[in-house]
């Protein structure tokens, strides 16, 4: 409560310190010339009032679930939330899932391989997935994947032809699934891939690099010895006693990798045209649409705190020690 | 192999397996993908700047070419015209001899989507909505009253002479709204709409217009598709449906290659220089690039003495912009662009000449003279940045001996200062918010531009009395003539430095047609064909 009511008070400092009008970043060259246009404007967003009353104010609104109206379209915030966040949950849950398999297979692979080719060639792609900038991937990947080779779609969530299915979650896949619309649900999984491989190419890297470390960690214990002396197969000693022992490692990775897919979604969904959170960050910045760059800063401290929650109660899980303490 | 090999490699395939998935899953879609485009869907891609789709609250390109294909207004202009309305739900009009009424006279024909009969009530009504809602676009309609003389013929007073009003009426945001409807859902056309009216959500899905779509689905980061309207009055347009995008520039450059029935907006002549395989229409655009040079001796020494305005003028290499420009670029002879009632012939070009330029500097007794230029950072217009540009007027400026520091930043600063009339140098430009040589007497002393460079009111009379006797003419010729010679006056001693017209790109698939560019509308959808 008390970390929430820290994040809206930042978020309200920092967004009304910007040196930018917000009335002359939203008006036309005209009207910011109209007295009564601009007085309108003001008004209408409760910029003619002292910054301790509108502070007040939106803490009185966000109690009524009110998060104020949007100065780009003029929708209430909470409801330009509710339209983005699916299609980015959508994007980033398809991300983080490819990342955490391939990048902890590939960490645990190059453990395994220490000092071998393989080692050293996955060594190379994980730093290559680390240090190649998102949008640098993201045209490539749409100049290769969709201009070149045709396999993929461009742009947007579905082709142009195709219809939303009826809203369920907002996640179109499972929507999709879920009418029984087979045709949208490939379409929209076609259009999900090439974004999520380019928002999940930084978070192999960094999976690999640090699941790599841990596993080498835990490989030369003794009881790992003594399972494989014991004559338990090789896979089974990696999966149940060197990877549940670095697990809490690769999991607090895990919560910085979705620290890299809010920040990556920005320069990606602007890149595919995804209409998720960060495109709606995006331009709520270059426009100085205050309502929502304060609802966008309250969304992503959320997920922050809930990642952080979740990784905490996970440690509890994989390892009884922690528990205990 | 060992133990230890096996359980690697099956962790391999795991990998591999998922990376995989996704490769067949693209392999399979490439069949699908050629075809993916409808044949009767038109795609426009466009960089969305979309607030709403309210026509008398919108006034950003993406809003017009929604609100031109939902929306009929009294006048139009067809194809690439912009000087010669033509007519759309009123068949006819006059004009008073003093230019200060005019009366229009509706179609009986035309219909809203709904079948409701379009009046003379709707047009007063969409008119007061606009002026009463105080938002981007009601100064279109500043001074200027409109009544129902009878059921269909409208009558538009202006306070002052207005010989722009028949250009002013084609404009998209005075799109004709069904009264009834709008009222049903909120609307008011009375004094205090800014606050009373909530017809914007209803407005924003779903449409209540009369022309040739109907509004099928809004997203201001998405898309917005359009649907043909069954109750359309004149000709059926030629695609059923039409998708317009929100897509980036590059993305756009692939798009228009790939697709069919495709057309690109927001391509820059270097991007379409290389396009194979689509039709590329490169114009130049009304957008007018200009510096200024602060005529305000508080805000600067330097930049407001005459002298070293003259030097400015002589010493920027003109030719020089245009090229950095690209294709389809065009000197900016004036403040008024090539297009528009009143532009100035080639012959009446500022040429560069540094020896005058010099000799000016030494003229205005200013030792090592210094100004910072200041101009947006993070914004492009037809593809072209104001930091290239910026980075050449400090070389040609320097060439004379007037030191530049280049300071640009954010366009939601830089336009607190532009607008505050801060900045010493300003490198700028100026859109038409209509197609008339009156939107550009804001660049005179006093007025909305002029002020923001320091010139104030008085600073030039003579030119300022032929700015209002020009803002005032009826006779087309005369005012262009008027025009001519105020831009003559403004390039001779003034603060302001037109510099480029940069190219507006239109790509379009080879099979479609009529994709020409119109300054005003950008695309007409209703009227692009196929072949």
């Amino acid at each position: 409560m008390l970390l929430g009511v820290g994040i809206t008070f930042v978020a309200f400092c920092l967004t009304n310190i910007v040196p930018g009008d917000p009335a002359a970043a939203n008006l036309g060259q005209r009207a910011i010339e109209d007295p009564a246009a601009v007085a309108a404007f003001r008004h209408h967003y409760g910029l003619d009032k002292p910054l301790p009353e509108q502070y007040g104010i939106y803490l009185w609104h966000i109690v009524h679930g009110d998060l104020g109206q949007s100065e780009q379209n003029h929708d209430a915030v909470t409801h330009d939330l509710g339209q983005f966040i699916p299609a980015t949950a959508e994007l980033a849950l398809l991300s983080i899932f490819v990342a955490v398999v391939v990048g902890v297979g590939l960490g645990v692979i190059a453990a395994v391989r220490r000092n071998k080719l393989t080692d050293h060639v996955l060594r190379v792609v994980s730093l290559g997935g680390v240090s190649m900038p998102t949008f640098w991937i993201a045209l490539v990947g749409l100049y290769v994947f969709f201009f070149r080779l045709n396999w993929l779609p461009g742009t947007g969530r579905l082709d142009p032809v195709v219809s939303p299915p009826p809203h369920l979650t907002g996640l179109f896949t499972v929507d999709a699934l879920a009418a029984g619309q087979w045709s949208t649900f490939w379409n929209a999984f076609q259009h999900l891939v090439l974004p999520s491989l380019v928002l999940a190419a930084s978070n192999i890297g960094l999976l690999t690099r640090y699941t790599r470390s841990a596993v080498l960690e835990v490989i030369s214990n003794d009881y790992v010895r003594s399972a494989r002396a014991k004559g338990m197969p090789g896979h089974t000693v990696i999966l149940r006693h060197v990877l549940r022992a670095a697990l809490p490692t690769v999991i607090t990775v895990i919560g910085l990798a979705f620290a890299n897919v809010m920040t990556g979604a920005v320069l990606v969904e602007n890149i595919f045209s995804w209409p998720g959170i960060g495109q709606y960050a995006y331009r709520s910045a270059t426009t100085l649409d205050l309502p929502a760059i304060m609802g966008v800063s309250l969304f992503v401290a959320v997920v922050y705190i809930t990642v952080n929650f979740i990784v905490d109660v996970l440690y509890g899980v994989i390892d009884p020690r922690i528990r205990l303490a | 192999m060992t133990r230890r090999n096996r359980g690697s490699a099956r962790l391999l395939a795991l990998c591999l397996v998922v990376l995989v998935a996704a490769a067949v899953a693209a392999t399979a879609a490439t069949a699908s993908r050629s075809h993916a485009a409808a044949n009767d869907t038109l795609v426009v891609d466009k960089s969305f700047d979309l607030k709403t789709a309210d026509p008398q609250r919108q006034f950003e390109p993406t809003g017009g070419i929604v609100d031109r294909a939902l929306y009929d207004s009294l006048l139009q202009f067809k194809g690439a015209d912009v000087a010669h309305p033509q007519p759309d739900a009123a068949a006819s009009y006059t004009a008073s001899k003093d230019a200060r009424t005019y009366t229009f006279t509706l179609r009986h024909n035309v219909r809203f989507s709904d079948g409701t009969p379009l009046t003379s009530a709707d047009v007063v009504f969409s008119f007061n909505r606009l002026v009463n809602l105080k938002g981007n676009p009601s100064f279109l309609l500043a001074g200027i009253t409109t009544k129902a003389k009878c059921l269909y013929t409208v009558v538009m007073t202006s306070a002052k002479p207005n010989p722009a009003i028949p250009v002013l009426v084609a404009n998209t945001s005075l799109g004709i709204v069904n009264s009834k409807l709008v009222k049903a859902h909120g609307g008011t056309d009375a004094v205090g709409a800014d606050t009373a009216d909530k017809a914007e959500g209803f407005l924003n899905s779903q449409s209540a217009g009369s022309g040739p779509y109907i509004l099928k689905t809004y997203s201001t980061t998405t898309q917005v598709v359009l649907t043909a309207n069954p109750k359309y009055w004149g000709p059926k347009p030629k695609f059923k449906n039409v998708v317009i995008r929100n897509v980036n520039a590059a993305a756009q450059l692939l798009d228009v290659q790939r697709g069919t029935n495709e057309i690109s907006l927001d391509l820059s002549p270097d991007q379409a220089k290389g396009l194979k395989g689509v039709q590329v229409h490169g114009v130049p655009s009304a957008n007018v690039w200009f510096l200024f040079a602060n005529s305000n001796s508080k805000v600067s020494d330097v930049s407001s003495n005459p002298h070293i305005q003259n030097a400015i003028r002589y010493a920027l290499d003109y030719s020089g912009y245009v090229r950095l420009a690209g294709s389809g670029a065009v000197h900016a002879l004036g403040v008024v662009p090539s297009m528009f009632l009143g532009a100035l012939p080639k012959s009446a070009a500022v040429k560069q000449n540094l020896a005058k330029a010099k000799a000016e500097v030494a003229a205005s007794g200013l030792k090592s003279p210094k100004v910072s230029l200041e101009f947006p950072s993070d914004i492009t217009s037809n593809g072209l940045s104001f930091g290239v540009m910026a980075q050449k007027v400090k070389s040609d400026l320097e060439a004379v001996g007037i030191s530049v520091d280049l300071a640009g930043s954010p366009v939601a600063t830089s336009l607190n200062t532009y607008r505050g009339g801060t900045e010493q140098l300003g490198l700028w430009y100026w859109g038409p918010d209509y197609p008339d040589p009156n939107d550009y007497l804001v660049f005179l002393p006093g007025e909305t531009v002029g002020l923001r460079a320091g010139w104030a009111a008085g600073s030039y009379p003579a030119l300022e009395a032929l700015g209002k006797k020009a803002g005032s003419t009826s006779s087309p010729a005369t005012r262009g003539a008027q025009f001519q010679q105020i831009q003559k006056m403004l390039n001779a001693k003034g603060p302001f430095y037109p510099l480029v017209q940069p190219g507006q790109v239109v790509a379009a698939s080879k099979n479609l047609t009529s994709t020409t560019f119109n300054v005003l509308y950008w695309i007409d959808v209703a009227a692009v064909g196929a072949h």
